[in-house]
């Protein structure tokens, strides 16, 4: 299959019909975790076309010609996001937190449009009509359990503030 | 990556694992490396009457199908030894591995094991603590005293994995019998997992001319694992060695040698590295989950509120192998413990731990404790209500008191109950239940006794003039390493950015006791002061390594009070926890971010047991089969949490610390199942506390209800608080 991955090209040997998570680990992006492998857990959180998806649900067939970024190219060049969550000591044990991290970039940089997918305003979305978007709406489908969430919410509060 | 200037206090992991380089045992690939899968019994118990490999065979890519007569290995245990690597003859809970599969890729190793035919004959199940200790219940294991270091004899029931009794039963009757108010209720706890969101996982390297065994494993013990492997696989233990890989989440259950003996023996018999990592369902299933307790409280006070007497029997659930359970005596030794934070005049505690058709049980968090906890605190509220006290002052009048003794024997440095208590008391800020809700607060009290254990720890020169420091024991995530790092900066005043802490594989130093019993940050403290000594006073040496093994000087313990408060819609049921705060008795904080880590990270596993976690262990299957089912809090399920820190106390060693990890989960569930009593009149003794049944004790049966056909207008006022409206 054909992608961008991490802002590079990437052609590499992979069925359809398995999951993303597994294609772009192979593609030595090993940052994104297998944790609960039913799409719960966000440890496999990936950002597919601008949106964060579960890669371990996530297709590699839907994933043709898509700009994918893991981990791994979102931290490369953006130092903010490593010290909000350094300086937060935001993780413990460290396998959620690629994915948390993956989800902060999104809470960020997403677009706040109404009604569009995650935009604050849209049908059950985070912050209710013309709320400010929640942080934890936003990050709750990324599970973290050691550190009880407090640290990981102030870093991605510091983060989003940058932005 | 970042090239920012980190302050000195950033964890020594954070940036690496934030950035995604920190290294899995599932982020390990080595050289022609295959990969496994296992085949899992669909029986509780059953003979195995034959194994059909042929059609796996058959798949291309698949190398190997291995059962029981392939391997040549012993049984194996934390102490008592009685796990096959594969099921021999017969299968003991539904789960459990039978065979496994080796391929070329995990998929096909899945779709192998999934070809592999296996047929049973059933036999009869035990599937509950209750059923497996009466007289002539099926037997688990034919003789189970007969296993290496086992605990039991065959003088005891059958079924029998261990017995623990505190006291004298007698003495303990004799007080509850001239008690003026006495409580008798039971309290039921389910099987939990740990939740730790890595699965099981171990990369094994057999090299057979060398005779030489390599295994990357997330293992809080290492040591104490090659121990495990050396007598399992008949190796010598200079033979193995663990590289050092992060844990992706222990909270107990990254103890037990779990993937470690099996992925051996794969690699050694297809001659190549092998991979054999669990799917999360698989991990739920089968791996060393939570004991579910029953835990029958009978405790009694004087007309003045003063304990006499308490007798606690303890029905435990170890499911099918006790091999998991690390402690000499095979206990859970929270349960032990109980009502350790109170003055009682004659207590007895006792607590049998069962063989059953289910998963084996192990390690988790504090173990025990949350269980016995939630049972004795929420007895005593009870005991409060039938006194006429409150429950802040039935916990004051009875708090053990600096120079006092409890009921366990042991003399504590100091007692700072009442302090904690006082502290939370004075720290309540009111929550705000919703317009319809009734509001209700409720507390809880823990102690945890802090020890020190056995590490070594080398300091070597570099030539850049920064000191490489290498660890024996992992860090689980609790920052341990970074602990290491602080004292060390300290006591040599030097630049943390100077010291580089690595953990090292075992064989590189002496030895290492271990993660567990909340003991990590006294002991490598210790290590790291006495470290530092040596090196200012060494010689010429570029390189020292010291061994700690400690004892404390005298004993010491913590303690823990939480507060909760909750809402509850009266015509639902339905549960909300508005506010928990926890008051921690600390001596000197180390790291604080830390530390507070720990705090957050352990109330927020108490909330998970309290009102969410449950593996639905019936009939000897476990039905929360994924993380969906087997809920674990979010972000957006938490209350607001809030903390006060109580310092000055005496801790273990020269860097003054107390114990934390597993001093915080233990008293939530009680906190909270105390503030819904004060809040609707109805105890409930069962977790996770449910809006289902807090309905069903709301509004029994014979009564009109929200929901309920033909509701009288009347209903909707639901029964007065402290009504008779019990759960049964």
């Amino acid at each position: 299959m054909h992608f961008r991955l991490n802002g590079q090209t990437a052609d590499v040997d992979a069925e359809p019909t398995e999951p993303l998570l597994d294609v772009v680990r192979r593609a030595g992006c090993t940052g994104p975790k297998e944790g609960c492998w039913i799409g719960v857990c966000g440890a496999c959180t990936v950002i597919v076309d601008g949106l964060p998806v579960s890669a371990c649900l996530y297709l590699a067939g839907m994933a043709e010609d898509a700009d994918v970024w893991t981990v791994e190219g979102l931290t490369a060049d953006d130092p903010a996001l490593v010290d909000a969550f350094a300086d937060a000591a935001a993780l413990q044990c460290g396998f959620c937190t690629p994915g948390q991290v993956t989800t902060a970039w999104w809470v960020a940089h997403r677009p706040d449009v109404d009604g569009g997918p995650g935009g604050a305003r849209s049908p059950g979305g985070a912050g209710g009509p013309g709320g400010d978007p929640d942080v934890a709406a936003l990050m709750a489908g990324n599970l973290c359990r050691c550190t009880g969430y407090q640290a990981i919410r102030a870093a991605v509060e510091t983060y989003r503030a940058g932005h | 990556m970042s090239t920012v200037v980190h302050p000195s206090d950033v964890r020594v992991d954070a940036v690496r694992k934030i950035v995604g380089a920190e290294e899995y045992a599932g982020d390990v690939s080595l050289e022609g490396m295959v990969h496994a899968c296992i085949v899992r019994s669909s029986e509780r118990h059953a003979r195995i009457e034959a194994v059909d490999t042929s059609a796996a065979l058959t798949i291309d890519g698949v190398l190997r199908v291995v059962t029981a007569g392939d391997l040549d290995c012993a049984l194996y245990g934390r102490i008592v030894r009685d796990i096959p690597v594969l099921a021999v003859d017969k299968v003991r809970y539904l789960g459990e591995p039978v065979a496994a599969v080796v391929a070329t890729t995990r998929r096909l190793a899945e779709l192998g094991a999934a070809a592999v035919v296996v047929e049973y004959g059933p036999l009869p199940a035990v599937v509950t603590a209750d059923a497996a200790l009466e007289p002539d219940a099926p037997l688990v294991h034919e003789a189970p005293w007969e296993y290496a270091r086992a605990v039991v004899s065959p003088d005891d029931p059958p079924n029998l994995q261990s017995r623990a009794a505190r006291g004298t039963r007698q003495e303990a009757e004799a007080a509850l019998a001239g008690a003026a108010h006495v409580v008798d209720e039971t309290y039921v706890t389910p099987a939990g997992h740990q939740g730790y969101l890595e699965p099981q996982c171990c990369v094994a390297r057999w090299n057979a001319e060398a005779g030489s065994l390599e295994l990357w494993i997330p293992n809080k013990t290492p040591y104490r694992l090659v121990e495990q492997l050396a007598a399992c696989l008949g190796r010598p233990a200079a033979s193995i060695e663990l590289h050092p890989v992060a844990i992706g989440g222990d909270f107990g259950g990254k103890g037990s040698p779990m993937a470690g003996p099996l992925c051996a023996e794969l690699s050694r018999l297809v001659g190549r590295p092998v991979r054999l990592a669990l799917r999360y369902a698989e991990d739920l299933a089968a791996t060393n989950p939570r004991h579910p307790t029953s835990i029958r409280v009978r405790m009694g006070c004087d007309t003045g509120g003063r304990l006499v007497g308490l007798v606690v029997d303890a029905q435990v659930d170890g499911g099918a192998y006790a091999g998991y359970k690390p402690m000499p005596e095979v206990s859970l030794r929270g349960i032990g413990h109980a009502a350790s934070s109170y003055r009682v005049d004659a207590a007895y505690v006792e607590s049998r731990i069962a063989y059953t058709n289910t998963v084996p049980k192990g390690h988790a968090r504090a173990p025990g404790s949350p269980q016995i906890t939630f049972a004795v605190e929420s007895a005593l509220d009870e005991l409060a209500l039938r006194s006429g006290l409150s429950p802040w002052e039935i916990r004051r009048r009875n708090v053990l008191r600096t120079g006092e003794t409890g009921h366990e024997g042991v003399r504590y440095a100091e007692h700072r109950a009442a302090e904690v208590l006082e502290r939370a008391e004075r720290s309540i800020r009111p929550a705000t239940a919703p317009a319809g809700t009734r509001h209700g607060l409720g507390i809880a009290l823990y102690d945890r006794p802090t020890g020190l254990g056995y590490t070594s720890l080398r300091l070597t020169a570099r030539a850049d003039g920064d000191l490489d420091v290498g660890v024996a024991v992992p860090d689980t995530g609790t920052g341990s390493h970074t602990v290491v790092r602080e004292v060390l900066a300290g006591a040599l005043a030097l630049d943390p950015a100077c010291l580089h802490v690595r953990h090292l594989p075992t064989g590189a130093l002496p030895g290492d006791q271990g993660v567990g019993g909340s003991r990590v940050t006294a002991t490598l403290s210790s290590a790291a002061l006495l470290a530092a000594e040596r090196w200012q006073a060494r010689g010429g040496e570029d390189s020292i390594v010291v061994e700690l093994r400690g004892e404390a000087e005298e004993p010491i313990t913590s303690y823990c009070a939480q507060v909760a408060q909750v809402a509850v819609d009266p015509t639902t049921g339905e549960l909300t926890l508005l506010d928990l705060l926890t008051v921690v008795d600390v001596g000197t904080v180390v790291h604080p971010a830390s530390h507070q880590s720990q705090v957050d990270g352990g109330a927020t596993m108490g909330i998970g047991f309290a009102l969410y976690e449950d593996l639905e262990l019936d009939d000897g299957q476990v039905w929360a089969s994924n993380l969906g089912e087997f809920k674990l809090p979010s972000v957006r399920d938490l209350p607001s949490l809030q903390t006060e820190v109580l310092e000055g106390g005496k801790g273990v060693g020269p860097a003054n610390v107390k114990s934390i990890g597993e001093l915080v989960n233990p008293p939530v569930a009680a906190a909270i199942a105390n503030a819904v009593f004060a809040a609707t009149g109805v105890r409930l003794r069962r977790v996770p506390l449910r809006a289902e049944d807090l309905w069903e004790a709301l509004y029994p049966a014979t009564a009109a209800a929200p929901g309920r056909p033909a509701v009288p207008a009347a209903a909707a006022a639901g029964p007065a608080p402290g009504g008779s409206s019990e759960q049964p």
